[in-house]
């Protein structure tokens, strides 16, 4: 492969940053600074707001999800038999407030 | 002011230690950042984050090296970190921009030039900055840690955390690599 650069190119290339001198930090550097600085001062994150809190508790809800999701899946599926009552009469609430036995006043 | 009372000045949260520090190291730390980065606004915004995070962490500062060798340890640190993600989002926006619907170009930075170099060097500059760019990190930042910000090879080693021979090794190498890369560079 033919070189694109003499070698005399390449040394002056190599030696190009000699006697550089050091770039100097922007006009009112420090001020900006502080103007950076100040609402970081100021910012206080309420704890509830902050990512680590709001990711915990989101990661305590999936888990507890989770958890109850096993837990039903587990639990065996029961033929509930559904009780139709027959509508409240007046003996069936005597019989059931034990009403209709004899009394000693009888 | 001596790096002992800058030191217990910004320990006890005197604004005016704080103000010292920033005069005595903005230019260092610009410089380096400018040179890791190659962007002005870029290398303006780490020289902030760093003087936060030195502002922030002084009480974890623990004197068992220089003060300006923490500073330029979390300079270079940030550099690296912010081109490592400019690197992530670059990649990232390539992908999009090959299955997405918006058809934004690719930014392609314009040649940097750094406004210390000579004015007769600032195109061989430009194209060694490219190349710069082109190194593994760690020689990248020995090499502009030495060219640019002309720090001696035991000052890099402390920053680095490694030997003045490893520092050689990697000068050694950021040079050959860039020989390298220069002689095989398209018309």
């Amino acid at each position: 492969m033919q070189n694109k650069f003499s070698q005399e190119r390449i040394e002056s290339i190599m030696t190009s940053l000699g006697n550089i001198q050091p770039a100097v930090a922007p006009d009112f550097f420090y001020t900006r600074l502080k103007g950076k600085m100040q609402p970081a001062a100021d910012k206080k994150t309420f704890f509830m707001l902050r990512p680590a809190f709001i990711t915990a508790t989101l990661a305590v809800l999936f888990i507890v999800n989770v958890i109850s999701l096993l837990q039903t899946a587990k639990t065996p599926k029961q033929d509930s038999p559904v009780v139709y009552s027959k509508p409240a009469t007046i003996e069936s609430f005597a019989a059931a407030y034990n009403m209709n036995t004899a009394t000693v006043y009888e | 002011m001596t790096e002992q009372e800058l030191l217990f000045g910004l320990r006890h949260g005197e604004e005016s230690a704080f103000k010292e520090l920033v005069t005595q190291f903005q230019d260092k730390v610009f410089n380096t950042a400018l040179g890791l980065l190659q962007h002005h606004t870029e290398a303006e915004d780490i020289a902030q984050e760093v003087f936060i995070q030195v502002y922030r962490s002084i009480q974890n500062f623990k004197g068992e090296s220089l003060l300006s060798t923490w500073i330029y340890r979390i300079t270079v640190t940030k550099s690296l970190d912010h081109l490592r993600s400019k690197k992530r989002k670059k990649r990232f926006g390539f992908l999009s921009s090959l299955f997405g619907d918006n058809n934004m170009p690719v930014y392609e930075p314009e040649d940097f030039n750094h406004p210390g170099v000579l004015q007769e060097k600032k195109e061989d500059a430009a194209i060694l900055f490219k190349m710069i760019e082109l190194l593994p990190e760690k020689q990248r930042t020995a090499f502009i840690l030495n060219k640019v910000e002309e720090l001696s090879y035991r000052e890099i080693a402390a920053i680095l955390n490694t030997t003045e021979s490893a520092v050689d090794s990697l000068l050694q190498r950021a040079k050959g690599n860039l020989r390298k890369k220069l002689n095989e560079l398209p018309p």
